[in-house]
């Protein structure tokens, strides 16, 4: 080891790094911790436990729409990213011509972007245009959000396949598609999967488009949450959110422990 | 560079040859077009238009108008703030990270950067819970003997900035372990085996060549403070008014969307700025790594 961590440097650094960690999770802790006590608004330490607010919150209508409302988009959107994505970075790999670079750059810049700017952007023209209806307006507005994920996540990944196993097959006698599906999709799976994974928690999460472009009467999760948050401190409220992030944590445990299992195995 | 895009290989025209990565950027391209690259087009437009025609008035207003220059420079600060705070915590988790040799560090880096998978609301209510009257901060500075009285530090900057920190803090932690790990531990041994202290050896060394990456991180981090919206408005409310919650304001609650437009364009114009300044510095690095 480098530093040894009993020197004076190295317990400055694991105190600075102790206090990263808890001020990281401190916030997350009380949202999940903070519904579990018995008085009628949210404290810290909770008093009292109950799971009284955890099991209303489970039975309220409101947030089973609202998670329902999310997921479909969420998965709308994801999914039209992944195919839209995977395409593009795959003739970005495969083809060289002039411009190439720019494109990409084009492609990506949806991450810099602030999302109330392209929100504000998005309303003008749907409202001027008339395009598109319903939930669409929201998942067109997060396909353009999503796409850069996949894309971030898949360049790298093609990039790095071997070109040769490619040109086996098609001396072999495959033809492109059958080429693509058959030998390069399996090997870069894990990254594609990768990448649609953040495009749907990035969907599923996002708040600023989803105030400006979903449907009136059927907000999604984070918009239920940002509005219910604002009238006041109801414990349901904060026990909807530490459900979603128990349900998030268990996704990424789950998703990395298969990875390693996956890695074990090969 | 492949066989496909030189012209007339096995005897096909360049047309030809030229179809499949149309057919294969077309979704791709046509969506950009259509929801990204219009409607970003007309709102640019709009910031410079009114009924007459071309204008600039609504530039004018907000460069005559201290209200505004006051939100800009609060945004500013606010970004500078939360960077340095990340910068702060960041640079000593991500290097012990890196450089831990525990089974654990790889669980430890997955359980920092969790937050980021929550949104960003759920990580703000958090704050809105601890720093209320009564909530944990005011008691824990009470304790302490900081403070006399209840604390109250939602609805100011401070708790912003606190809050905007830590939903941050996994990206810039991110990013520089990414960097220190790319550092070949081999330098910094070399350092000390010529004589430096480790805190010199680090300063020296480790430092001086993850600064790229650190600059790299700062600038994201900064970009993303000032677009942030979820957090200023939950913790700051009115009285810490940024440059996103503004736009909102005037857009969703006044209706002045030409105005709104004005302020989403000079945000996106920063922030632009700002991006082309990191990829200026990327692609520098790039160069400088490349160099035998």
């Amino acid at each position: 080891m480098t530093i040894a961590w009993r020197s004076p440097l190295g317990l400055v650094l694991l105190v600075l790094c102790t206090i990263a960690f808890v001020y990281v999770l401190l916030p997350i802790l009380v949202i999940v911790i903070a519904p579990l006590g018995a008085t009628g608004y949210l404290a810290f330490p909770p008093q009292g436990l109950t799971l009284k607010w955890y099991q209303a919150a489970l039975n309220d209508q409101r947030y089973l729409t609202a998670v329902m409302v999310s997921l479909r988009i969420a998965v709308a959107s994801a999914l039209i990213a992944c195919v839209i994505g995977i395409a593009s970075a795959y003739a970005l790999t495969r083809y060289e011509f002039p411009g190439r670079r720019l494109l990409e750059a084009l492609f990506l810049s949806p991450l810099i972007l602030p999302s109330l700017v392209l929100a504000v952007g998005l309303t003008l023209f749907f409202t001027r245009t008339g395009l598109l209806t319903g939930p669409w307006r929201l998942i067109a507005a997060h396909v353009v959000v999503c796409t850069p994920y996949v894309l971030r996540v898949s360049l790298p990944v093609l990039r790095r396949f071997d070109r040769s196993l490619e040109e086996a097959a098609r001396n072999l006698g495959a033809t492109p598609f059958q080429t693509f599906f058959l030998v390069v999709l399996p090997v870069v799976r894990p990254g594609i999967v990768a990448g649609t994974v953040l495009a749907f928690i990035t969907s599923f999460d996002e708040l600023v488009l989803a105030l400006f472009l979903a449907e009136p009467g059927t907000p999604t999760l984070p918009v239920t949450i940002y509005s219910a948050v604002q009238l006041g401190f109801d414990p349901s409220v904060a026990a909807v959110s530490g459900l979603l992030i128990i349900a998030t944590f268990a996704v990424m445990l789950l998703y990395h422990l298969l990875n390693a299992l996956r890695q074990q195995r090969n | 560079m492949t066989q496909a895009a030189q012209s007339g290989v096995n005897g096909r025209p360049l047309w030809r040859s030229a179809l499949v990565p149309v057919l294969l950027f077309a979704p791709c391209v046509l969506v950009y077009a259509i929801f990204f690259i219009w409607p970003q087009a007309s709102l640019l437009g709009l910031s410079a238009s009114d009924k007459a025609g071309l204008t600039l008035d609504h530039y004018g207003r907000f460069a005559g108008d201290s209200y505004y220059w006051d939100i800009l420079g609060r945004t500013l600060g606010l970004g500078l703030a939360v960077t340095v705070i990340t910068l702060l915590l960041g640079l000593p988790t991500a290097y012990v990270l890196a450089r831990s040799q525990s089974r654990w560090a790889g669980f430890l880096l997955l359980l920092t950067t969790f937050p980021l998978l929550v949104s960003a609301v759920v990580r703000s209510f958090g704050w809105m819970v601890l720093f209320f009257k009564d909530g944990l901060v005011s008691k824990a500075l009470q304790s302490l003997g900081l403070a006399s009285g209840p604390v109250q530090t939602m609805y100011t900057m401070p708790g912003v900035i606190i809050a905007l920190a830590q939903v941050l803090l996994p990206l810039m932690v991110l990013t520089l372990h990414g960097v220190f790990k790319s550092i070949d531990r081999d330098l910094e041994y070399a350092a000390m085996s010529l004589g430096a202290r480790p805190s010199v050896a680090l300063w020296l060394v480790t430092l001086r060549l993850a600064r790229g990456g650190i600059v790299a991180g700062s600038l994201l981090v900064f970009s993303l403070a000032i677009s942030a919206f979820a957090t200023p408005s939950l913790v700051g409310g009115a009285r810490a008014n940024v440059m996103a919650t503004a736009i909102y304001e005037q857009t969703v609650e006044l209706l002045d969307w030409p105005f709104g437009a004005t302020l989403a364009t000079i945000l996106l114009v920063t922030v632009l700025g700002l991006s082309l300044a990191y990829g200026a510095l990327i692609e520098g690095r790039e160069k400088m790594e490349a160099r035998p």
